[in-house]
C-alpha cells in the first residue's frame, strides 16, 4: 500500500496508507463513531461531499454483503481509519472493501490515528481535508480552492421516478438522496412504493393518490433546497399522511416555520439515548446530525417536539399539531445502528391505516 | 418499596475457584461504594480471606463464614435485612437464594431479592425453563430434553442424536456444558452431571459445537430503559468453554444485522424476565449468520461483565448498584473520575480492541488433562488493549506467558501430525499452535475448516508473522521497530529478534522519537473531550497521558490470576493502593487482569492497562517519572533489571528477596512477626498443616490453625527464640519463624522464611490490623512509635481460626489429591468452628 | 384458540397514535377532560392522559366510569338488558368541556349509549369523542368512534380479550374462539 496523506485546511498532516481508489479528493471531514457497519455507513448518500473517519478500530473485516448497501453508487469521498482489513465473504470471494472503493473510485487511508483527528475535530469544529499523494503546498492550495457543491441532493437522488411494486398500502418517496434502508423498511411491511425525484410537485405526489408520503434522508443543507420543496411539503401534509427522515425532518420543519442551524461539530453514531417524550422511553438509533432544528424557534401552535437526544439536546422528531405528519432527525431504519425505533415505520403504516 | 431499603445483605463470591476469580469480590467494593452514597448499610457474607470487600464494611456487618444457605439463614434471622443480593456471588450465591426461595426463608423474613425478580430466580440456571422462555418470547431455542436418570439421557440423547451437550440443571459449581460424541461420553457426563444438580436433573441437547459465540452485556432499570455496554465475541467456537476461549471486543466479525439482532433479543430476555442491574447474554451464532440460539443468560457479575467494564470503562458494578434501588438510568449520578458524566445512559462505543487469553493451571498442576473442552481450565486471564486486532492479540499474548522475559515460547518442535492433532483438538497453547500452523504455511480456509476460527483472525495472524519476519530481517532499524512497537510487539521481543539488548532497542526508538502515545480507554470513542483515568499505550501522534504528579508511586500489579500466591497478589495490591493514597501519594497502576479489584478506577488515580514488562515499565516511567516503584510480590527478573537502571524499587512484603534460611524441609509450627527498625512484634503462632492432615515438606503447608497446639511455656520459648534470632539476623517486614513439635519436647527451630501473601491476609482478617498497609507505611518510612504501640497484637489469644488453601482439582478432573501451596487456587478462612 | 392480534408494543403505538389524533382533533387540549370506563378503559384513560401531559406539560383531568354491564367476553343471557352506570369516580365538572371518553373494545354500542347518558346527568358537555382501543363491529346502536388503536373484524362467535400490564401483567389483545 502506498503512503498518502490526509491534509486539512488548517494546515495538518496525516501520513497513511492508500487503499481503494487512488484518487485525490476533497471533502468536508466528519466522524462516525458507530462500531458496525461500514459498509451502510460509506454507501449512505449523506456523505456525498463528504470524507468519513471511522472511530471503530477496523474495518473491511466482513467484507461487502448484498444485504448493507445503502446505495449501489455511493458518493463519498473518502474513508479514514486506523486499520483496514482485506477480507472477501461474498460467495465469489470477490469484493472486498478494498475492491469495492476501487470500483466506485472513493479513496480511503489507514494507518491513521483517528482518535487523534476525532479529538481534534472537536476542537476545530468541521473542516475541509482532502487525501492526497504529497502533502505540498500545491495541495494545499487545491484544498483550499476547492468549493464544495451545494448541489448534493440533485446530484445524488434519482433524476427520474421508478416504481418498487408490492400489495400494501400505496406510498411516494420523495428521495433526497435515499438510504435503503428506508425501502428496505417500507417492503417489508408490504408497501407499493414509488420513489419521486427529490423537485416533485404536489401535484405529482396527489396524481399517485399515496395513502403516505415519505420525505427521505439526504446529503447536505436543508437551505440550499428551494422553497418550492416547501411548498410541495406544506400541500402535502395537509391532506395525506406524512413521514419524514434526516434531510426530509430538516425540509419538514423548515416547511413548518422553524429555523435550521449548522452544528459547529457534526454528528454521527448510535450511542446516544434519545428520549421518546410521549413515552418516556429512551431508544437508540443512528444519528447523522449536521444540520439540527433550532428549538427557539419551533412554533409550538403547530409543532411538537417529540424526539430528544439527552446528550447534546438536539431535537431528535417532530410532529405536526393539526395533520398526521410527522419526522425524526435520527435513522429508524437500523441500517446501520439499533433497530430500538425501527416500529415508527409500524406508526406510519397504522396512520395509513386510520385514513383508508 | 424498594425505596424502604435501609440493610442489604451481599453474598459473596467466596474462595477464588475455577470458574470465578476476583471479579466478584471487584464487583463487590464497587457496589459496596455506591450502596454507601445512598447511606444504606451493607451486610457481607464471604469466606475469601482476599476479599478487598470485606475491608470495606464494619467488623459489626462482616460475616466471616462459608456461603450457604443454612449460615445466610441465620444472618437474615438475626439481622433482619431489607434484601439480599447475589448478584457478586457467582452460580453459588444464586443457588443459595433458590434454596432459600423454596424453603420459604426469604418470604417469611420479608426479604426481597435484588436484581433478580424472585420469579425469575428459579429460571436462570435452569436451561429447560430457559428454553420455555425463549420460545415465549419467539426465540429459536436448541432441541432438548431434561433427564433425571441414566435410562432416560440414553434414551433422549439417541433421539437427539450424537454428539449432544449435558448440562446439569442448578449445578453447585459453574459447570456450563459438557460435549459428548459417544453414548460413553454421555453416561461419564450425566452422572457427574446429575451429582452436581440441586435437583439431580440434567439437560441434554443438541450439540452446537463449532457454532460462533457471541456475549452481550447489557443494564436494565425498572423502568425498562436498556443500554448495551459492550459485545464480546469468543474467537474460539463453541465446544471451548467461553472461559477458555480467547475473546475479544469490540465485536469483530459480524455484520450490523446480526449484532442489532442479538441486541433486540438481549433486550427482550431482560424485558421478560424483568431483571434490573446486569445481564450477560450468551449467544451461538451459526458460521452463515442465517440463525442463533440463545445459549445462557446470568443476570449478575461475572468475568464477562467485568471484561466490559475493564474494555469500555463504563462502571457497571456501580451502575447496577443504583439500578438494584430502583434509580432510573437516566438518573443515575456516578463518582466525578468517570468522565462520561452525561449519563450512565451513553452506550460505550470503543476505538480500540480488547483480547482476553485465558491462562492455565497446567504449569503447576502437571498431571491434568489439557485438552479444552466444555468445562472450564483457566485460572485467570490476561488483556492486551490495542489500536488494531494485531496489538491487542500480541499485548495479550505477552502478558499470558510464564517467562519473565517478553517472550514466546516456541512451538517449533511439533511434528505436522501433533499440529493437526491440536488444531482439531485444541491444548491450552492452542494459539501459539495457530500461529506455528500458518508459519508452516497452512491456508486460512482450511485453518477455518480445521478450528472454525473465523478467517478475519488467521488473516491478522498471519499479519503478526509477516511483521514478526519483517523485523527479523531488519536488525536496528527505525522502520522495523516503528512497525513492531505499532502492531504490539515487546521491547524485549524485538531485543531478542535482533540479538541485542533492550536498552540498545529502546535507545533507537528515543533517538528517532518513536514514542508511546498513551491513549484513554473511555466509551465515547473521543467524541467527548474529558478524560479518563485509564489508559493504553500504543505508537500514534498524540498522546493524552500526562505526568501525574511529582509525588507519584508506580505500582506493578501482578497481570493475570495464577495458582499459588498471587491469588491474594490482587487483594495485596488493593490494600497497598489505598495506603499509598492515604499517605499522600499519587498512584498509578499497571496490570493486565480485567477482574482485578485493583483496577478499580477510584482505587488509584492512573491504570494502565499494559504488559507488566520491562520495556512497558519504563514507557510508563518516562512519562510519570514516580518516586518510588512498588512491587507487589515478587517479580526477581523485574527488580533486578529495573534496581540496574537504578529506579527505587520496594518489594512489599520486603525481604522476598532474602528468601527462606531453612535447617529442615518440615515444620509444623509457624510464628509470624513484623520486624520494625527497633522493634519485632509477634503476630500469630499457628499450626502449619497440609490439606490432609501432617505435612511432610513445607510446600504442603496449607493449612494454618490457631491458637497452636502449645502450652504457654513452650509459646513463650518460641517468642524469645524468634525475638533473640531476629535481633542477631537482619530481616524487616513480615517473617514466619517456623518450628517443629512433637507435642511434649521442645519447639525445635526449623527455619525462617517471609511470610506468605496468602499468610497476611489472613493475619489481617485474624488481628484486625491491616499488616498491607502497616507494610507499606514501613517502606515509605511512616511506622512510628505511637503507630507500633497502637497494635493491640494478643499473641496469647484463644480465638480459634484457620485458614486452608483450595485447589482446582475437582473442576480438572482429577482424583483429590495433596495440595500443595503452589497449587492453591483459592482460600478459605473459618472462625471458631471448623 | 387465542391469537394474539395486538401485542404489547402495537399497543403503545395505538395509544400513541391516539393521543396525536386527540390534539390534532382538538387543537390541543384545552378544556378536555378523559372519561375512562372501567375496568380497562380507565389503564388507558390513564395512559393516555400521561402522554398528554409528557407532550403538552399540563394535567388533563382523568374520571372513572363503571358501567355495570355484560362483559363482551363473558357469556351472557340477554343483550336486551342495557347497561347501567352505577358508580363513578368524577371530581370536576363537565359541563363545557370536552369529553374523550375511552373503553377498550367497541362492539355493541350499548355501553357507550349508557355512558353517554351518565355523563349528561352530570352535565352539559361541549362535545364528547369516543376512542376505543379496539373495534370489532356488530353494532347495534347508531354509534361510532372518533378514535381506534386498532379495527379488528371479528365474528359474534369470537371474543375479544384485552389485557393491560397493570391488572393483567402484560398488554395484548387476544382473540379467542369459543
Amino acid at each position: 500500500m502506498a503512503q498518502r496523506f490526509l491534509i486539512l485546511e488548517d494546515g495538518s498532516i496525516y501520513p497513511g496508507q492508500g487503499f481503494g481508489a487512488g484518487a485525490t479528493t476533497t471533502g468536508e471531514i466528519v466522524f462516525n463513531t458507530s462500531m458496525l457497519g461500514y459498509q451502510e455507513i460509506v454507501t449512505n448518500q449523506i456523505y456525498h461531499n463528504q470524507i468519513i473517519v471511522f472511530s471503530q478500530p477496523i474495518v473491511g473485516s466482513i467484507g461487502i454483503a448484498h444485504d448493507a448497501y445503502e446505495s449501489i453508487l455511493p458518493t463519498a469521498k473518502g474513508m479514514v481509519v486506523r486499520d483496514v482489513t482485506d477480507i472477501s465473504k461474498n460467495r465469489q470471494r470477490s469484493l472486498s472493501l478494498d475492491q469495492f472503493l476501487k470500483q466506485h473510485n472513493i479513496p480511503g487511508i489507514s494507518g491513521i490515528d483517528t482518535r487523534h483527528l476525532i479529538r481534534q475535530i472537536n476542537q476545530t469544529g468541521t473542516i475541509k481535508g482532502s487525501i492526497v499523494d504529497v502533502a505540498d503546498d500545491h495541495a494545499f492550495d487545491q484544498l483550499h480552492a476547492t468549493v464544495l457543491t451545494n448541489q448534493q441532493v440533485a446530484q445524488v437522488a434519482t433524476p427520474r421516478p421508478y416504481p418498487n411494486p408490492n400489495q400494501g398500502y400505496n406510498v411516494v418517496v420523495i428521495d433526497f438522496g435515499l438510504k435503503h434502508g428506508i425501502l428496505r423498511q417500507l417492503s417489508k411491511r408490504d408497501c407499493n412504493v414509488t420513489v419521486l425525484p427529490w423537485d416533485a410537485s404536489a401535484q405529482d405526489v396527489i396524481n399517485l393518490d399515496p395513502d403516505g408520503v415519505l420525505l427521505s434522508t439526504g446529503p447536505g443543507s436543508p437551505l440550499d433546497l428551494p422553497e418550492s420543496v416547501l411548498d410541495m411539503i406544506r400541500t402535502i401534509q395537509e391532506r395525506i399522511p406524512l413521514f419524514a427522515i434526516g434531510l426530509g425532518h430538516e425540509l419538514f420543519a423548515l416547511a413548518n416555520g422553524s429555523e435550521i442551524t449548522k452544528l459547529k461539530l457534526s454528528h454521527q453514531g448510535a450511542n446516544h439515548p434519545i428520549r421518546k417524550i410521549i413515552t418516556n422511553e429512551i431508544i437508540y438509533a443512528m444519528e447523522s446530525e449536521e444540520y439540527v432544528v433550532d428549538p427557539d424557534t419551533i412554533n409550538r401552535d403547530r409543532l411538537i417536539t417529540t424526539y430528544l437526544d439527552l446528550i447534546d439536546g438536539s431535537i431528535q422528531g417532530l410532529r405536526h399539531r393539526d395533520y398526521p405528519a410527522f419526522s425524526v432527525q435520527f435513522f429508524p431504519d437500523g441500517a446501520p445502528g439499533p433497530n430500538d425505533s425501527v416500529d415508527i415505520f409500524d406508526e406510519f403504516i397504522e396512520i395509513m391505516g386510520t385514513r383508508e | 418499596m424498594a425505596t424502604e431499603i435501609q440493610k442489604i445483605l451481599i453474598i459473596g463470591g467466596g474462595p477464588t475457584e475455577i470458574g470465578h476469580e476476583t471479579e466478584l469480590d471487584a464487583a463487590c467494593v464497587q457496589i459496596i461504594q455506591a450502596l454507601k452514597k445512598y447511606g444504606i448499610r451493607s451486610l457481607l457474607i464471604d469466606n475469601n480471606p482476599f476479599s478487598a470487600a470485606l475491608e470495606d464494611v464494619q467488623p459489626a456487618n462482616m460475616f466471616i463464614q462459608a456461603v450457604t444457605a443454612d449460615n445466610v439463614q441465620r444472618i437474615i434471622e438475626k439481622e433482619h435485612p431489607d434484601a439480599i443480593l447475589a448478584t457478586v456471588g457467582g452460580v453459588t450465591a444464586i443457588s443459595v437464594i433458590q434454596e432459600l426461595q423454596e424453603n420459604g426463608v426469604l418470604a417469611d423474613n420479608e426479604v426481597q431479592t435484588l436484581g433478580i425478580p424472585a420469579d425469575a430466580m428459579m429460571d436462570i440456571n435452569n436451561p429447560d425453563r430457559l428454553n420455555d422462555v425463549m420460545r415465549n418470547v419467539g426465540m429459536p431455542v436448541i432441541a432438548s430434553e431434561t433427564v433425571g436418570t441414566l435410562d432416560e439421557a440414553i434414551n433422549v440423547a439417541n433421539k437427539i442424536g450424537y454428539p449432544v451437550i449435558v448440562k446439569p440443571i442448578a449445578p453447585r459449581i459453574d459447570t456450563n456444558r459438557m460435549l459428548c460424541e459417544t453414548e460413553a461420553d454421555m453416561i461419564s457426563a450425566v452422572s457427574r452431571g446429575l451429582s452436581w444438580s440441586r435437583f439431580k436433573q440434567c439437560v441434554i441437547e443438541q450439540s452446537i459445537v463449532g457454532y460462533k459465540e457471541i456475549e452481550l452485556v447489557s443494564m436494565r432499570d425498572t423502568m425498562g430503559t436498556q443500554v448495551l455496554v459492550a459485545g464480546l465475541e469468543n474467537i474460539d467456537p463453541i465446544g471451548i468453554h467461553s472461559g477458555d476461549s480467547m475473546v475479544v471486543t469490540p465485536t469483530l466479525t459480524l455484520s450490523n444485522a446480526e449484532y442489532e439482532a442479538l441486541r433486540d433479543t438481549a433486550f427482550a430476555i431482560n424485558n421478560q424476565f424483568r431483571f434490573t442491574g446486569v445481564v450477560h447474554t450468551h449467544f451461538a451464532l451459526r458460521a452463515d449468520g442465517e440463525s442463533f440460539y440463545v445459549t445462557k443468560v446470568t443476570p449478575y457479575n461475572d468475568r464477562g461483565t467485568s471484561l466490559a467494564a475493564t474494555a469500555t470503562g463504563y462502571p457497571i458494578a456501580y451502575v447496577a448498584a443504583s439500578l438494584y434501588l430502583n434509580q432510573k438510568l437516566t438518573d443515575v449520578h456516578l463518582p466525578d473520575i468517570y468522565h462520561f458524566k452525561q449519563t450512565a445512559l451513553l452506550e460505550p462505543s470503543l476505538d480500540h480492541v480488547v483480547v482476553r487469553i485465558p491462562l492455565w493451571p497446567f504449569e503447576d498442576v502437571t498431571n491434568a488433562d489439557q485438552h479444552l473442552g466444555t468445562v472450564m481450565k483457566s485460572v485467570g486471564s490476561t488483556i492486551g488493549v490495542g489500536r488494531s486486532a494485531e496489538e491487542a492479540i500480541l499485548k495479550a499474548l505477552r502478558s499470558s506467558q510464564f517467562s519473565p522475559q517478553d517472550e514466546l515460547p516456541s512451538m517449533s518442535n511439533l511434528t505436522d501430525t501433533q499440529i493437526i492433532s491440536q488444531l482439531i483438538h485444541p491444548l491450552s497453547n492452542r494459539i501459539l499452535v495457530l500461529l506455528e500452523a500458518l508459519r508452516r504455511g497452512y491456508q486460512v480456509d482450511e485453518l477455518n475448516e480445521l478450528t472454525k476460527i473465523d478467517p478475519f483472525y488467521f488473516v491478522k495472524f498471519k499479519h503478526i508473522l509477516d511483521i514478526e519476519e519483517d523485523i527479523r530481517m531488519h536488525p536496528m532499524t527505525i522502520d522495523a521497530l516503528h512497525e513492531g512497537r505499532y502492531y504490539g510487539f515487546g521491547d524485549g521481543m524485538i531485543a531478542r529478534m535482533w540479538q541485542t539488548d533492550i536498552d540498545q532497542v529502546r535507545q533507537l526508538g528515543r533517538n528517532n522519537q518513536i514514542s508511546p502515545t498513551y491513549k484513554g480507554i473511555e466509551p465515547s470513542a473521543g467524541e467527548l473531550q474529558d478524560l479518563p483515568t485509564a489508559y493504553y499505550s500504543t505508537f500514534e501522534l498524540e498522546n493524552e497521558s500526562e505526568q501525574l504528579s511529582d509525588k507519584t508511586i508506580l505500582v506493578l500489579g501482578r497481570g493475570g490470576n495464577q495458582l499459588g500466591p498471587n491469588a491474594s497478589a490482587d487483594y495485596f495490591t488493593t490494600e497497598m493502593l489505598k495506603q499509598l493514597r492515604k499517605s499522600g501519594y499519587q498512584t498509578v497502576i499497571m496490570n493486565t487482569n480485567p477482574n482485578a479489584g485493583s483496577l478499580t478506577a477510584t482505587l488509584s488515580d492512573k491504570q494502565i492497562i499494559d504488559p507488566v514488562q520491562l520495556g512497558d515499565i519504563m514507557n510508563v516511567i518516562g512519562i510519570e517519572h514516580p518516586v518510588k516503584i512498588f512491587v507487589p510480590g515478587n517479580r526477581h527478573y523485574l527488580t533486578r533489571e529495573l534496581r540496574r537502571r537504578d529506579y527505587s524499587i520496594s518489594i512489599l512484603p520486603p525481604d522476598q528477596e532474602k528468601r527462606s534460611e531453612l535447617l529442615n524441609d518440615h515444620a509444623n509450627i509457624g510464628l509470624d512477626l513484623f520486624v520494625a527498625e527497633d522493634h519485632i512484634v509477634p503476630i500469630l503462632a499457628s499450626d502449619l498443616r497440609s490439606d490432609q492432615g501432617i505435612a511432610t515438606t513445607l510446600d504442603q503447608i496449607t493449612l494454618m490453625r490457631t491458637p497452636a497446639t502449645l502450652t504457654d511455656q513452650q509459646l513463650d520459648k518460641i517468642l524469645a527464640h524468634a525475638k533473640e534470632y531476629l535481633g542477631a539476623h537482619k530481616r524487616t517486614g513480615m517473617v514466619q519463624m517456623l518450628y517443629t513439635t512433637n507435642g511434649k519436647q521442645a519447639p525445635q527451630f526449623a527455619g525462617v522464611r517471609p511470610t506468605r501473601l496468602t499468610t497476611i491476609a489472613y493475619l489481617n482478617k485474624v488481628t484486625g490490623i491491616n499488616w498491607v498497609r502497616m507494610l507499606v507505611r514501613q517502606a515509605l518510612g511512616e511506622l512510628d512509635e505511637d503507630l507500633i504501640a497502637k497494635w493491640a497484637v494478643d499473641i496469647y489469644s484463644d480465638r480459634r481460626s484457620q485458614v486452608r488453601g483450595t485447589f482446582p482439582f475437582k473442576q480438572l478432573q482429577l482424583p483429590d489429591q495433596l495440595g500443595l501451596t503452589t497449587q492453591e487456587v483459592g482460600a478459605r478462612i473459618s472462625f471458631e468452628t471448623f | 384458540m387465542a391469537k394474539v392480534v395486538v401485542d404489547a408494543m402495537a399497543m403503545q403505538r395505538a395509544l400513541t397514535r391516539i393521543t396525536y389524533e386527540i390534539i390534532e382533533h382538538n387543537k390541543g387540549i384545552d378544556g378536555l377532560v378523559i372519561l375512562g370506563i372501567k375496568t380497562r378503559g380507565v389503564y388507558l384513560a390513564q395512559r393516555i392522559a400521561s402522554r398528554l401531559k409528557q407532550l403538552e406539560n399540563a394535567d388533563v383531568p382523568v374520571g372513572e366510569l363503571d358501567v355495570t354491564q355484560y362483559r363482551d367476553d363473558i357469556e351472557h343471557d340477554s343483550q336486551d338488558t342495557d347497561p347501567q352506570v352505577t358508580v363513578s369516580k368524577i371530581d370536576f365538572p363537565v359541563t363545557d368541556k370536552k369529553v374523550i371518553l375511552i373503553d377498550d373494545v367497541l362492539y355493541t354500542g350499548r355501553t357507550i349509549r349508557a355512558a353517554m347518558s351518565a355523563i349528561m346527568d352530570l352535565g352539559r358537555p361541549k362535545q364528547i369523542n369516543l376512542a376505543v382501543l379496539v373495534d370489532r363491529g356488530h353494532r347495534e346502536l347508531p354509534i361510532r368512534a372518533d378514535f381506534v388503536g386498532k379495527n379488528i373484524p371479528s365474528s359474534q362467535q369470537e371474543r375479544i380479550k384485552v389485557s393491560v400490564s397493570e391488572i393483567d401483567g402484560h398488554d395484548s389483545v387476544e382473540i379467542i374462539e369459543r
